[in-house]
């Protein structure tokens, strides 16, 4: 079985993390983002993912090579010269997601984290027997999305409703398609959205369905969302797999730890927090609702939340890191230092305190 | 050292590498440093065609710690444009400005030089190469340094020093002093002769024996954490480590420019420097600089520098102090003041741009405006030199930027990364947009991820 995973673009929203990496690498809960969904797709009998990207192609073929490796699973790029939208790609991509087999691909888009019960969209999709399943997420502010309206009982789609003024519903695109090649028939070689054009086509012609997604939903392309959909991971990993959570008397909820991190004495760490591989947490410090990634130091009586801390960087004795601090990579944060939602690019030293929330170049 | 005319030159170029630097932030996130356009050519290529007006010159390197590859093609091509050999070497690691020198000497005395220039990259002068070797061979020290007079307000941000007025020795000299020393600083340009090196060897062997530095400072966890090259032997300075334990022990000597000198530290400055730039190409080869009176080519007021490929519309009206590079396109009806316009940019009919950077290949719509503070009126050099918050000269035209933060008071130009899509009327204000972003609300004072 196939899939097509939408990197598309610069991640600009992610940065200063996507200036030190492109965006599907960028780790989410101690792995890459891209590794999320492959690992899924592998999962439910994947052979092969088509990765859509217009940026750093060299880059992310690198990490690709090791994954494939290590997964056993065929991974290949299909390059937008320029941007094609969100069903473009899948026209550029064609010739590898059709098998001949007729069986239906996956689509993903990047920079979405679920829970992904492929395998229940797949039964879904047999069921129906329509040309394509979409996957939809209920949210509070439906204005905000492209709202799906659709038949409760069977889920048919009816139409597809942007950024709607009066309600017209809940449930919004969550990202995740399941399509026959024939779908493929019906998206021209050129720029063109999915929501606008693709799916109305086929929603009129009835064959068209939505299933509502269970379990979380996230739209991690920006730093809030990102720490906020770590909480909705964490929260659901310990559901799943209680056991690769960490615990101890030092933890407090939710708490993932790669085996190559060091914790020391006294800390508190918790609730929602991630620390990636090769980290050193000296004695006495307080994380919480935070992201450390790979190779961070954070000295002593350190207090950090709701942050993210870039790779290879450190955080001073003492210092306190709050209120959506983003630290791109190898930042060092002096001794004392107190930052307020400071925004810092990478290789830069803070040797001053950053009152309130600041860009700093 | 004798007199002799045929002894070869040979000139290094410090050009740094790419975790420093990050003042230069966003044009440096895509390209070096170095190589930024100045008044039309890469920040360099001004130093190096000083060097090109040295009699004798035999060899330019260029020193840094950037991968090879980033200077590769510009090395070939201006080694064949100027026909004078340059050579791009790599530090391993940083060794510090005269650690750097020291590190190739072997290949620099290669040639068997009497005499080498060092020069820093990001320096903006007029650079009297030829007058400061005469100076230096009549004064006969081992190292002369080319020297200019602030304001003493500023001073206190550069290296201070003070001269005999007689003979020009370096009485004294100190990096950045808290209290004021003297309104004369160093401008970051020397010539040496090749004792220079045993001069560098006997203060690395010092700092061996007594095994740590000579000055008590308390080390933050930050300093301790650097890499291990800072605190050790072959991390050599120029300033604190030669010049200062040298003054007064007549080996080195002054030479006074009373021209220009600016630093390019920041994007903003590298407007100003550009229009110095532009400025001296006025009198030294102003056919390089554009003219027009709109009938057949736009109108071009003062000094504006556009690169042939360019097309640039008859009714726009471009200066003073402009720059547009390769394959720009300027539309009808374009008003263009005091920017720089990097390659393959797009202006459409009726922009504004002033006190802006536009990167390469962005696109500036219809109607829009792009522009740096409030007011429309050219700026003095006075809001440009602003480095700290401090600085306040009376008389001045304030138009620094409004932002608070320590870390934002470059915010006196905007600057667009490469492939920013300016919409339609969009307005931008002191802003700074890094690459791949498109405005289509207009902004002002802030900076754009």
């Amino acid at each position: 079985m196939k899939a097509l995973i939408l990197v598309g673009g610069f991640g600009t929203r992610l940065r200063p993390l996507t200036l030190s990496f492109p965006k599907p690498l960028v780790d989410f809960a101690n792995k890459p983002m891209i590794l999320h969904q492959i690992e899924a797709l592998k999962a439910v009998g994947v052979d092969e993912v088509v990765l859509a990207i217009n940026y750093q192609p060299e880059v992310m073929l690198n990490f690709l090579k090791d994954f494939e490796a290590k997964l056993e699973i065929k991974i290949t790029c299909s390059q937008e010269t320029e941007p094609m939208g969100t069903a473009g790609p899948l026209a550029l991509a064609r010739d590898k997601l059709v098998d001949g087999s007729g069986e239906p691909f996956f689509v993903l888009n990047s920079d979405v984290i679920s829970e992904y019960p492929l395998r229940e969209m797949i039964e879904f999709h047999k069921a129906h027997g329509g040309e394509a399943s979409i996957m939809v997420t209920k949210v509070d502010e439906p204005s905000k999305y492209g709202v799906v309206v659709m038949e409760e009982t069977t889920g048919k789609v009816e139409k597809f409703v942007e950024k709607p003024k009066l309600y017209v519903g809940n449930k919004i695109n969550a990202g995740i398609y399941l399509l026959n090649p024939s779908v493929l028939d019906k998206i021209e070689l050129r720029p063109t959205s999915i929501e606008k054009e693709t799916f109305p086509k086929i929603a009129a012609a009835q064959g068209l369905y939505a299933m509502v997604l269970p379990g979380f939903w996230m739209d991690i392309g920006q730093p809030k969302d990102y720490i906020t959909g770590l909480r909705l991971y964490l929260d659901s990993l310990r559901k799943k797999s209680p056991g690769k959570l960490t615990t101890g008397a030092h933890i407090v909820g939710n708490v993932l730890v790669d085996e190559t991190a060091k914790i020391g004495e006294g800390c508190l760490i918790g609730p929602d927090v991630a620390i990636g591989p090769g980290c050193v947490v000296e004695s006495g410090v307080r994380l919480s609702r935070c992201t450390v990634m790979r190779g961070v130091r954070i000295k002593k009586h350190a207090c950090v939340s709701s942050s993210i801390i870039g790779w290879h960087s450190t955080v001073g004795q003492w210092a306190r890191i709050e209120n959506m601090t983003i630290l791109g990579e190898d930042v060092h944060v002096g001794d004392e230092i107190y930052t307020n939602g400071g925004v810092v690019l990478p290789h830069k030293e803070i040797k001053s305190n950053i009152l309130k929330p600041e860009i700093v170049m | 050292m004798g007199s002799s005319m045929d002894e070869k030159v040979v000139a290094v170029i410090m050009v740094g590498g790419p975790t420093k630097g990050t003042r230069f932030r966003p044009l440096s996130l895509n390209i070096p440093k170095p190589l930024f356009p100045i008044a039309g050519q890469p920040m360099v290529h001004h130093p190096i065609s000083a060097c090109k007006r040295i009699p004798n010159l035999a060899q330019i390197y260029l020193v840094g710690f950037y991968e090879e590859r980033e200077f590769a093609l510009y090395v070939s091509a201006i080694s064949n444009e100027l026909k004078v050999p340059v050579r791009y070497l790599r530090e391993d690691k940083p060794h510090g400005s005269a650690g750097g020198l020291y590190h190739f000497r072997n290949l620099i005395m290669e040639d068997d030089p009497s005499h080498i220039f060092l020069l820093n990259c990001d320096v903006c002068c007029s650079f009297p190469l030829p007058e400061m070797l005469e100076a230096h061979r009549k004064y006969g020290g081992i190292g002369t340094l080319l020297v200019i007079k602030v304001s003493p307000e500023s001073a206190s941000q550069f290296g201070e020093l003070v001269a005999d007025p007689v003979t020009n020795e370096l009485l004294h000299y100190t990096e950045k002093p808290e209290t004021f020393v003297s309104d004369r600083i160093n401008c970051g340009v020397y010539v040496f002769t090749p004792d220079i090196f045993t001069a560098i060897r006997e203060v690395s062997s010092q700092t061996k024996d007594t095994g740590n530095s000579a000055t008590l400072r308390r080390v933050s966890s930050v300093e301790a954490l650097q890499p291990a090259t800072r605190n050790s032997t072959d991390f050599v300075r120029l300033d604190q480590d030669i010049l200062s334990p040298l003054a007064g022990k007549k080996q080195l000597y002054t030479y006074e420019t009373k021209d220009f000198w600016e630093q390019i530290k920041s994007p903003g400055m590298s407007l100003r420097c550009s229009e110095l730039y532009l400025s001296q190409f006025r009198l030294t080869s102003p056919q390089v600089l554009a003219s027009g009176d709109g009938t057949k080519s736009a109108i071009v007021i003062g000094d504006v520098f556009i690169h042939p490929s360019a097309k640039v519309h008859p009714t726009a009206k471009i200066g003073p102090n402009v720059s547009i590079s390769a394959n720009a396109r300027v539309g009808p009806g374009v008003r263009l003041i005091s920017c720089i316009i990097l390659d393959d940019v797009e202006i459409m009919e009726n922009a504004v741009v002033t006190n802006a950077i536009v990167g390469w290949k962005s696109s500036i719509g219809r109607w829009s405006r792009v522009q740096a503070c409030s007011s429309l009126k050219s700026l003095t050099f006075k809001c440009f030199c602003l480095v700290s918050l401090n600085n306040h000269e009376p008389g001045s035209i304030l138009c620094r930027s409004q932002a608070e933060g320590v870390y934002n008071s470059k915010l006196g130009v905007t600057i667009l990364g490469d492939s920013v899509a300016v919409e339609d009327e969009v307005v931008v204000i002191s802003s700074i947009v890094l690459p791949n972003k498109t405005l289509n609300v207009s902004v002002q004072d802030e900076i754009i991820l």
